[in-house]
Parts: structure tokens; sequence; C-alpha cells
């Protein structure tokens, strides 16, 4: 992530190595000359239907929900009533919400950055690997990638299993470590580090998948003039692959800080195998309990809401990022 | 992430010189090779490694699952966990949950990707107003908790009558992988210059003829990539299936594994295991389908730049 | 006091719906006689013997309708219940779970029973059950069978420390610790952390309440003096006692016994079967064992049988059922003696009194039938599923399991608990 950070201002004056097909370069007059006011909006009309059929209409009645009281009772039909911010005043002020976004955000941080790094260089070496090594590799992380998220943490836990674990089973017989019965998920700090495994597990195929089909998008010209430059590896990544890679890796990253910040499976499953809830779990657990598990859906909704504006808050930087780019 | 990239020097350092070689350059990258594909097993390895430990289980009899010697390997070799997932009278069937499955999630990748395709041109190759709009929304619908927007799902389906059905579960999910393919796609077509486009307009195509024939399949990787994730995620999703479709003949597969596990008594993991096992050949087969497509559109790559 | 008033509330109801029986025959006539009534049965433990007595009976009562049984999984129970229920597309007939019922039956999502509790059993139904599907006077949910919590014990293994099976709660404490004192590594009571279950037989055995009600207010009794006497006895059992994870979930009790390593463990009366399940059955046990598996009722304060928690569930006609008389028609097939007595030969508590009889005169049956009629259950407030589903008496368990102090940890309970049950 911190490379991402520190790149963006090259790019607008990008290098004589990468011409002119910079990726995110000004086609103002491009886009005109392909003219029809209608034809966009065209495009769009399937997509925005669907959104706003499945998507638009219960965020609505989401965003109502969140200034009614409504619980179970409403939804078998009785009138709501209508507390305004009362919901909202609630969860702020409530310290189990505090508590829950601090651990949500430093857990996402700590598996966003894991995860991009890992998964970059992972597809930076899949473009150097003989084919066999790379088909291999591609179905190895197919296979970590296509396992349900439940039944990985099933099969995680069993791995850190106090009992019966491979780990613990390894390091008492293998190490002679004390780990006899070691429980890894009843101290949070040792909890989140299995979670994050878990996550982490899971989500670096994606970014490897998603950061090598955008390599592929890189003309091999432009890749071997580099190299003929002798242009050092990460030099080469940076000033020309990067441009390249730009918006994929804005696209991905936002995305995994998204999907890292309202984590739930793994969560929820993880604390039926072990640990304490209350200090274990995140966003996407506390939302699901409130609502589903103890049918505040008011206070659901508000929580909801509350975590949209904080992942806008914090996506907002990339975003404004890549639109200013592409001069949106 | 420090440990990774200090891997690659420590263990170049660690390689025996080779014994003759032509120049410096051609040696080191020969060891870089080695070294890579060294390191290309050992992610592979522990990528597999929980893969592993579930086919693993899936052979066992269920009572050596968790128990204090570890199996390794099935020594006591059963298929029975693949006969109660398949065959056990009593249970609900595999069959028609599979086929659900199928219908579901190949329906939900195609019309998603159809879309998403038209949604990224729209918003890459065109310049309109409320275009920065539409790309925030989809960007902020991504954030929205899933599990808060249940009953309000349900209700929408309830009033359309489409709970219980293909149709019903398909609209959902593609409303849930659309704004990420989009969102991802539109990565990709901004990586295709628009200069190839308009040099098949010279060429006589028309404006479509240049996006269906020269923006599509340099776009295959990147079809695949967000393919293979909407398979994935319509595949596996879990929580709607169960809401939505709770008769028992319209069931998906991450809802029928679930029949396994009973909340005091006795939970069959071998079979959870089992099932979890012939889950994933499907997206395996996809991948493997769809990877034909990937390699092409590599090859059409020769138009680039 | 509040259950009696309840039940006596229920008695003039049923009394009063009685006179006006004569006004409610119409609309049955009005009734589609093709119908088809869906029943939500959840989880296996409704024999299959008992399904297809249903089902042809139902339709043999009333030709043309069908009746269609379809099998629900615990997991995600309530909030399929909570959908579906509200939909245009709701099941007839839904099992819930017992101490889930409280929920539904105070929102409006099942039909109003109170006329056919009579014929339904009247008061030889389960009364704890009746008292969980009952809310504001009317009831609800009907109860469907009950599952009584027992202790199951190696006989070598207590023989061979010279122990008898004991009589008072405190001895039943303290065999375990001895038992895991002899065998190191090994449970003298198997109980992870986790199984809050067992650990409410303690408080109420010390004279101590989950929570007590008063004046419209509920208000969280683990930090009375009592209840902390028993907790405290629940802390030693667990740290002296069991080898058993601090934070593991109680399923599966049969791996350890099977394996070893629980010499002692209190479940529900079924585990029997999982621990004697054959070796070519889908999740096989040690039949081997079946000579040195004993098994008795967990033993009060000062002797008999403690009073323990009855796990099971109720059954209820959803309101927006679109056939609510035949709904009814296959809820009193249900709760026929017939297909009761199926729930009984199976081992389960049937939901009548009457027929507690039918469990049989083995050890297992002995002890359940002891058991049962000393169950008590969770409080009776609508808000009791959220105190569960907030998993807040998990982690008490837990960190009482790894030794924190009870004193300090109970009163914490105590302030969450008040603050969801009169949130």
């Amino acid at each position: 992530m911190s490379t991402l950070n520190s790149a963006p201002p090259r790019v607008p004056d990008a290098p004589e190595e990468a011409p002119a097909t910079t990726p995110a370069g000004g086609k103002a007059n491009a886009r005109g000359r392909f003219g029809a006011k209608f034809t966009p909006y065209s495009l769009l009309v399937p997509s925005i239907v669907v959104l706003g059929v499945v998507i638009g209409w219960p965020l609505i009645n989401l965003i109502i929900m969140s200034f009614q009281k409504f619980g179970r009772a409403q939804v078998f039909g009785a009138p709501p009533e209508w507390i305004g911010f009362g919901n909202y005043a609630k969860v702020l002020g409530d310290p189990t919400f505090w508590e829950v976004l601090g651990r949500s955000l430093l857990f996402c941080l700590v598996c966003v950055v894991i995860t991009m790094v890992l998964g970059t260089l992972i597809a930076m070496m899949m473009t150097r690997l003989t084919k066999f090594f790379r088909l291999l590799l591609s179905v190895g992380l197919l296979l970590a990638w296509a396992m349900p998220a439940l039944t990985a943490t099933i099969v995680w836990g069993w791995i850190f299993d106090t009992d019966y674990g491979v780990i613990n089973n390894v390091l008492v017989n293998v190490f002679g470590l004390d780990f006899q019965q070691h429980s890894w998920l009843i101290d949070p700090v040792s909890f989140f580090f299995v979670a994050a495994i878990i996550v982490i597990w899971g989500a670096v195929p994606f970014v490897t998948f998603t950061v090598y089909a955008g390599l592929s998008q890189v003309p091999d010209e432009v890749l071997e003039a580099a190299s003929l430059d002798g242009a050092g590896y990460l030099a080469r990544f940076r000033l020309i692959v990067f441009p390249y890679l730009k918006s994929i890796f804005v696209v991905v990253t936002i995305l995994q800080i998204i999907w890292d910040l309202r984590v739930f499976t793994q969560i929820y499953a993880l604390q039926g195998i072990g640990g304490i809830k209350e200090q274990t779990s995140t966003l996407g657990v506390y939302i699901y309990q409130t609502s589903l598990g103890s049918g505040e859906y008011g206070i659901g909704g508000a929580i909801a809401v509350i975590t949209v504006i904080i992942l806008m808050a914090i996506s907002l930087y990339y975003v404004r990022q890549s639109i200013k780019e592409e001069e949106l | 992430m420090t440990s990774q990239t200090a891997l690659g020097p420590t263990l170049r350092g660690t390689t025996p010189p080779s014994k003759r070689v032509t120049s410096g350059a051609l040696r080191r990258r020969k060891t870089t090779t080695v070294v890579l594909s060294i390191i290309a097993v050992i992610i592979f390895l522990c990528a597999v490694f929980p893969v592993y430990w579930m086919i693993n289980t899936s052979f066992q009899p269920n009572n050596e699952i968790r128990s204090t010697t570890l199996h390794f390997w099935p020594d006591n070799f059963t298929l029975r966990n693949y006969y109660t997932v398949l065959f056990e009278p009593g249970r609900t069937p595999f069959l028609p949950a599979l086929g659900n499955s199928l219908m579901v999630t190949l329906l939900t990748v195609t019309v998603a990707l159809v879309f998403a395709f038209l949604a990224s041109l729209a918003v890459t190759r065109f310049r309109f107003k409320s275009r920065k709009a539409f790309i925030l929304t989809i960007l902020i619908i991504q954030m929205i908790p899933a599990e808060a927007m249940i009953v309000s799902t349900y209700r929408v389906l309830d009033g359309w009558h489409l709970l219980n059905t293909i149709a019903g579960l398909t609209l959902v999910y593609v409303a849930t992988v659309l704004p990420f393919t989009i969102w991802t796609l539109r990565g990709f077509v901004n990586g295709i210059p628009v200069e190839l486009e308009e040099a098949g307009m010279v060429d006589g195509l028309s404006r479509s003829g240049a996006f269906w024939k020269i923006t599509f399949p340099l776009l295959a990787p990147g079809l695949v990539a967000t393919g293979v994730f909407g398979f994935i995620q319509a595949w596996n999703e879990f929580l709607l299936a169960l809401v939505v479709n709770s008769r028992p003949d319209m069931m998906t597969l991450p809802v029928w594994l679930r029949t396994f596990q009973t909340l005091t008594g006795t939970t069959n993991w071998a079979a959870i295991m089992a099932g979890s096992t012939l889950m994933a050949i499907p997206v395996i087969v996809f991948f493997l389908i769809v990877q034909g497509r990937m390699t092409s559109g590599l090859v059409s790559g020769a138009v680039k730049g | 006091m509040k259950k009696k008033l309840g039940v006596l509330a229920l008695v003039a109801a049923s009394a009063l719906a009685l006179t006006s029986c004569a006004s409610n025959g119409s609309p049955g006539s009005s009734e589609a006689s093709d119908a088809n009534i869906r029943v939500w049965l959840v989880g296996t433990d409704t024999p299959k013997e008992a399904r297809e007595y249903l089902v042809s009976t139902f339709e043999k009562e009333n030709p043309g309708s069908k009746l269609t049984i379809e099998e629900q999984s615990w997991t995600g129970l309530v909030d399929k219940l909570n959908t579906n229920l509200s939909g245009s597309d709701s099941p007839d007939v839904v099992e819930v779970g017992n101490t889930q019922a409280a929920a539904f039956t105070s929102a409006g999502a099942f039909l109003d029973l109170t006329k056919d509790f009579d014929e339904l059993g009247g008061k030889d139904l389960l009364p704890g059950f009746v008292e969980a599907g009952s809310y504001d006077g009317k009831f609800y949910a009907a109860p469907l069978y009950s599952g009584a919590r027992l202790v199951f014990y190696k006989k070598d293994a207590l023989a061979a420390a010279g122990l008898q099976v004991p009589t008072t709660l405190a001895d039943y404490v303290t065999n375990g610790k001895k038992l895991a004192t002899d065998n190191p590594g090994k449970s003298g009571i198997w109980w992870p952390g986790q199984d809050w279950y067992n650990a409410l037989p303690f408080i109420w055995e010390n004279g101590g309440e989950v929570a007590t009600f008063k004046d419209g207010k509920w208000s969280s009794a683990f930090s009375t003096e009592k209840s902390l006497e028993g907790l405290k006895q629940v802390q030693d059992a667990m740290l002296n006692a069991s080898r058993a994870p601090k934070d593991g979930k109680e399923d599966n009790p049969q791996v350890g016994f099977c394996d070893g390593t629980s010499l002692q463990l209190s479940a529900p009366s079924w585990v029997k079967w999982s621990i004697l399940a054959k070796a070519d059955s889908e999740t096989p046990g040690c039949p081997d064992q079946e000579e040195n598996l004993g098994v008795y009722a967990l033993p009060g304060k000062d002797g008999g049988a403690a009073s323990v928690m009855a796990g099971g569930s109720n059954i209820a006609v959803s309101a927006k059922s679109k056939h609510p008389e035949l709904a009814v028609k296959a809820l009193k097939i249900i709760l026929s003696d017939e297909f009761q007595t199926i729930y009984a030969k199976g081992g389960l508590v049937p939901a009548k009194l009457s027929l507690a009889k039918e469990l049989g005169t083995d050890e297992v049956a002995k002890a359940t039938a002891e058991a049962a009629a000393h169950a008590r259950l969770t409080p009776a407030s609508p808000k009791w599923a959220d105190v569960e589903a907030a998993g807040v008496l998990q982690d008490f368990f837990v960190k009482i399991a790894q030794g924190g102090d009870v004193d300090s940890l109970a009163k914490e309970l105590d302030k969450k608990i008040d603050g969801i049950l009169n949130g």
C-alpha cells in the first residue's frame, strides 16, 4: 500500500518509457469523437435497472429503518415509530461500537497491506516462471480461492485446534515446545493472528490473479525495452509497469479495504470454535448480531450506514486520486 | 512483507555458483529462475495445505478426524463420506442442489459480465454527465454490509414473487457481483488504448464493431479474472441463499452443505469435507475452461502496443 | 408466580374460546381442498417413522390436501424464520427451539392457538414449554419434544478411582476432581468453556436464579450470593476436573469419550446414540464401550435429581399461513399420543407428561424421566433469545474457565444482561 501512496505523482507526466498509450492519459478529444449522447446511458441501463431494484430499494428501506424503532414486531407488521437520530445516538454512545470499530480498522489495515504485498509479489513472480510452475502455482492459488470461507475456517480451525491440531502437535512433538493444549483463540491478539491467516490466505489468490491479468496487458515490447535499458526490477516496476496497473491497483486495494473491514464469515465461524466474542467481534459480526441475531433492525441499519460513511471516508483518498488522473 | 522481499536475495546468496557459465547475466537469470521456482513451490504448498487437509479428511472415517494421532494420509481409507453426501437416504439430495447452484452461478456470471462490459465501456470510453456519480455509486454500493440488508432484500423479492426461484437468486447475485465487476473491468478497459479502437474504425468497423472485435478480445484476461471472481462469489454465497430459497428443492450447495451440521448433536465433519471437496470441483473445471481463454487473450496481445 | 398467572390466563382464555367455538366453523369450508401444508421440521431429531405418520394421517384425514415436510437446519434458523414467516411464501407449521420461541410469539409471528389449547393436550403439555410458547396470556407455540441432560461416565474409571455414582452436586464435583487427579491429562468432568447449559443447575441448586422479573423489569441475578456459590462450584469443576479447551464448544462430546480423554460428561440424552454409533454409521462412535457406559441424572444439592436446563423444541402455526385451519389440524396430529409416542421410543421426552412412561425402562430412560421431571427453562423474556444470540453467556463462562474472578465477572454479566432484557 505504501508503494501506492508514493507513486501517483509521477504518473501524469508519464516518463518517456511509457509512450502515448499510457492508460490513464487525457483522452478528452478521442472520447468526444465517439459522439452520440444517448449511447453511454443506454450502455448503463441494464446495470442501473438491476442495481436499482435489488440494491437501491432495500438501501432506501435500510436508511429509513435506521431512523425508526424497528424490531422483530415491526418485521411482522407492527407500525414502526420514528425516533430521529435515536439509533445513531445509541450506537455512537456505545463504547462497544468504538471498540469494534477500532479493532476492525486495525485488522483491516494489517490484512490489506499483507494481502496486497504478497499478492503483487506472487503475480510478478508468475510472469517470470516457466509454464509448468506458473500453472502449478495458479492451480494452488485457485484451490485456496475456491474453498468456501466457512469450510476454510473449519479446516484452519482444526489446524489450530487446542486438543488435536496439527500446529500444536508439531510444536510439541517436533520442536519440543510447551504447546500442549495451547488455545490459539482465547487471547484476542492470537485470535486475530489466526483470523488474519485465514483472511489473507483466501484473499491473496484474487489479488494475484487480478494483478497478473493486468500485467499480461502490458505490452511485451515495453517490458523488453526496459530490461535492455538495464533498469532494475523495482525501478522497472515502478516506472513502467505500475502506470499500466495503476487503475487496477487502486481498484483492488479499495476492494480489499471494503471486504476486510466488513469481514463476516471467517470471524463468525471462528468465534464458534473458540475465543471470547466481545473481544473479537468485528463490524460485520456486530451488525449481524444486532440486526438478525437480536432483531434490532433499526440499530443494525444505523451501524450499517455509519460503516458506509467510514468506508467512504477511507477510500475517498484513493478515489480522488484515481478520479483526478482520469480528469473525471 | 519484509521477510518476503528478503527471501529472494538470501536464497540467491546461498545458491552455489553454477559451474560453467558464459556470461554473468545469463547465470544470474538462470539462478533467479531456479530460486523463483522454489519459492513458487513453497507458496503452492502453503496455499494448498488446507485444501489437502480437507480432501484428506474427506476420505477418513468421521471418528478419526479429530484424534490424538494425526493422520497425514487417510490410513483407513473410506468412501463412506461421499456415499453419505451423495446417496444417503433421508438426506437432502446433492444433485438438485448442484443443479440449482450451477444454474444460478452460470447465469450470474454471464449476465454480470455482459452488463458490466457495457457499463465499463460507458464509463471509460464516453464522457457524460453523472459519469462520476455513477462510478462513485458503484463504489459505495460495495461498502454496504449485506448482513444489514437481508430483510429488505427478502421483501423486494417477495414483492416480485421471486422467492424460491432461480431467477430471484440470480437477480440478487448479479446485483451483488455487478458493482465489483464493473469497477474492476473499468480498470482493465482503461489499460487498453483507445487508439486501437479508433484504428479499427478507420479500417471501416462501426463503433460497436470496434468494441466487439478489438476491445472485447483484449479484455479477455480481465473478463476471466472478474468472471472467476463472480463464479466463486455466487457459488459460495450462503446467507442470502439460506433465507431467500428456503424450500429444500430450491437449495443451493452451500446451504445443502450446512444440513450436515447440527446444533447440539454430532456434526458430521467428514461429510462436510466430502461435500466441500465436491463443491470445489466445478470451480476448478470452470477455471480450467476459461484458462484457455486467458491464454488466447494473451496471444492476441500481439496486437498490443 | 408469573408462570402461574400465565397458565391461569390460558385456562381462562381457552374456556372463553370453547364458548365461542360454534361461531368459527365457517371459514374452513372456503379453504381449497387441494391445499399444500408446508411443515418445517428442524434437524434430524424427528424420526422418519414420525414423519411418515404425520403425512399419511394428515392426507387421510383431509382428502385432497397435501402435507410436505421441509427439513431445515438449525444453522441460521432464526434468520430464516425472521424473513420467511413475514413473507407471502410462509411455511404453515414451523418448529422452533424452545429458547427461540419467545422472540416470535412476542412479535406476532405465530397464530394464536389459545382456543385450541385444550384440544392440543391442555394441562398435559410440558408446562415449561407451554410457558415458553405463551405471551401476554395467549398460547402461540405448543411443545414438540424435550431432551434431558444426563451425566455419562466410564464405569471402569469410576471403579478404578474407588468412587460411587454421586448423590449430591458437591459429590459430583469432588468425584470429577478425583478422576482428573488420578488420570492426568484426562477430564474427570469434560466441560468446555462455552458450555453454559451445564452451569445453570449449579445456580438453581444453590437457590440462585438466572434472572428475576419484578415490577415490569428484569434483573439478571448471576451476582446474587446464592448464584455466586453455584458459580464458584462451576469454576472449581472447570479448573480442576476438566481438561477440555477453556474456550471450546460443547459439540461432539462423543469424540473425547471414545478416545478415552473424557471420563465423565454432562450432555443431552441423545448423546448416548452418538457414543454407541456403529462403526459403519455416518459418524461412528465406540460401540465396544456399551458395557462400560454408565449414566445418571445430575444429582441435586441435597440428593435427588438436580434442576437441569431443558433443551427442546416448540411448534407453531405461522400467522401468515394461507390455510390456518388445516395447519392447526396438522398440529393436532403432531401432538397426538401416537405421534408423540414415537419421540418417546426414540429417547426424546415427549410433549405430554402422560407419555413419559413410553420412554422405556432402561438406565438412560429412567435417568431421562428423572431429569425431565426437574427440568427448568431460561427466563421467559421475549428478549432472552437476544441474550443467547449476543453470546454473553459463552464469554462469561470462558472467562470463568480461565480462572477469572467470579464476583466481578458476574457483576459485569448482570449489567450486560439487564441491558439486553430491558433494552
